[in-house]
């Protein structure tokens, strides 16, 4: 069916099969309860160490990324959405593990890159210093939102990423 | 607070990020499920549900080659989709106004913001058993009704007869909180 007759066909409800609400029960051992969240939560502050390991296979990649985009090889704008994808994947994963600085300019970076429809020395120098304030972060145990010095870091890059 | 028994309820998580994947496959887990089975992508992801039964879908968003929401109208739309009603939780970090209404008006049946927690996952996890919701068609639309709660005192514009993705999209005005997402998905 083509779009134009699809749209004059009639809305129709439909009422999916109950397969999900018959296999969970309510209560009983085994249900979650507080207690079971927080256990779920500490698993999260337990596998922190282990982020601290992938997050440097993080910046791995992303210093990769930035030096193919220094090169000036390839598609510019190529270039670009892969340091945008990596920063996006650290920016998820930053806060999940205490980390919201990482998330909070893993998210600027974002911003910023999408922003960009060059990658001159101007540019490349405002994400250099994104990379390296996500390396204190990690390199200082930054947690939260880092206290004082996290949000100096923080508003710093907000002036850098507003000179674009 | 009494909660639900997730142990027989099969999880697909579709993340191409191995680490995420971890995570949330830990918290899972520690929710007392006992089987989740990964995909790295969306075309893996649906090759995988020929075969596995699942009950909710946690997807990521930015994959490659086929990203998330491909993937989900592949599930919804796609002739030979092995369950078009399955849920989907949509697992991202975009969460600007326009991604999170166009993961909507793809059929995705809740949003939820990275970072993330045991909490949040467990309340989209909740939300799914204790909604049920229809599925409608209208349209180009395939999906769960995006209608949460039914207004008896509706009188405005019938949009459901001339649905489509763009009527519904406002342009993106900057990011959203989690709260702020539940509060447009629900409205």
């Amino acid at each position: 069916m083509s779009e134009d007759e699809t749209k004059n066909v009639a809305p129709q409800v439909i009422k999916p099969p109950m397969t999900l609400q018959a296999k969970v029960e309510k209560g009983g051992p085994g249900a979650v309860d507080l207690k079971a969240l927080e256990k779920a939560e500490s698993v999260i502050a337990n596998l922190a160490d282990e982020y601290l390991k992938w997050v440097q296979e993080d910046f791995l990649r992303l210093e990769k990324a930035f030096n193919v985009l220094k090169s000036g090889e390839g598609d510019v704008t190529q270039n670009l959405d892969n340091i945008f994808q990596i920063a996006h994947d650290m920016k998820g994963q930053g806060g999940s593990f205490g980390y919201d600085l990482m998330t909070a300019i893993g998210d600027q970076l974002c911003r910023l890159v999408e922003k960009m429809t060059k990658a001159g020395p101007r540019e490349q120098e405002m994400i250099r210093v994104h990379i390296d304030a996500m390396r204190v972060i990690i390199t200082k145990n930054l947690k939260g939102d880092g206290g004082n010095e996290g949000r100096q870091l923080l508003m710093g890059l907000q002036l850098v990423s507003g000179k674009l | 607070m009494t909660g639900y028994n997730l142990s027989r309820l099969n999880f697909l998580i579709v993340d191409d990020n191995k680490h995420m994947r971890a995570l949330v496959k830990s918290i899972l887990h520690a929710l007392g499920v006992k089987n989740v089975l990964e995909a790295a992508d969306g075309a893996d992801a649906f090759k995988e549900l020929r075969h596995f039964p699942a009950d909710i879908i946690i997807c990521d968003w930015n994959m490659s080659p086929l990203d998330g929401m491909d993937f989900v109208r592949m599930v919804r739309t796609g002739s030979d989709s092995p369950n078009p009603f399955v849920p989907i939780i949509m697992l991202t970090g975009h969460t600007e106004m326009n991604r999170v209404t166009e993961a909507r008006d793809t059929g995705v049946h809740e949003f939820l913001a990275k970072p993330i927690s045991a909490k949040k996952l467990y309340t989209r996890v909740r939300s799914i058993i204790e909604n049920p919701r229809p599925f409608v068609r209208a349209g180009i639309y395939f999906g769960p009704d995006r209608r949460r709660q039914e207004n008896p005192n509706y009188n405005g514009k019938e949009r459901r007869k001339d649905d489509t993705v763009e009527e519904q999209m406002d342009e993106a005005a900057g990011e959203m909180s989690q709260d702020e997402i539940n509060a447009l998905l629900e409205g």
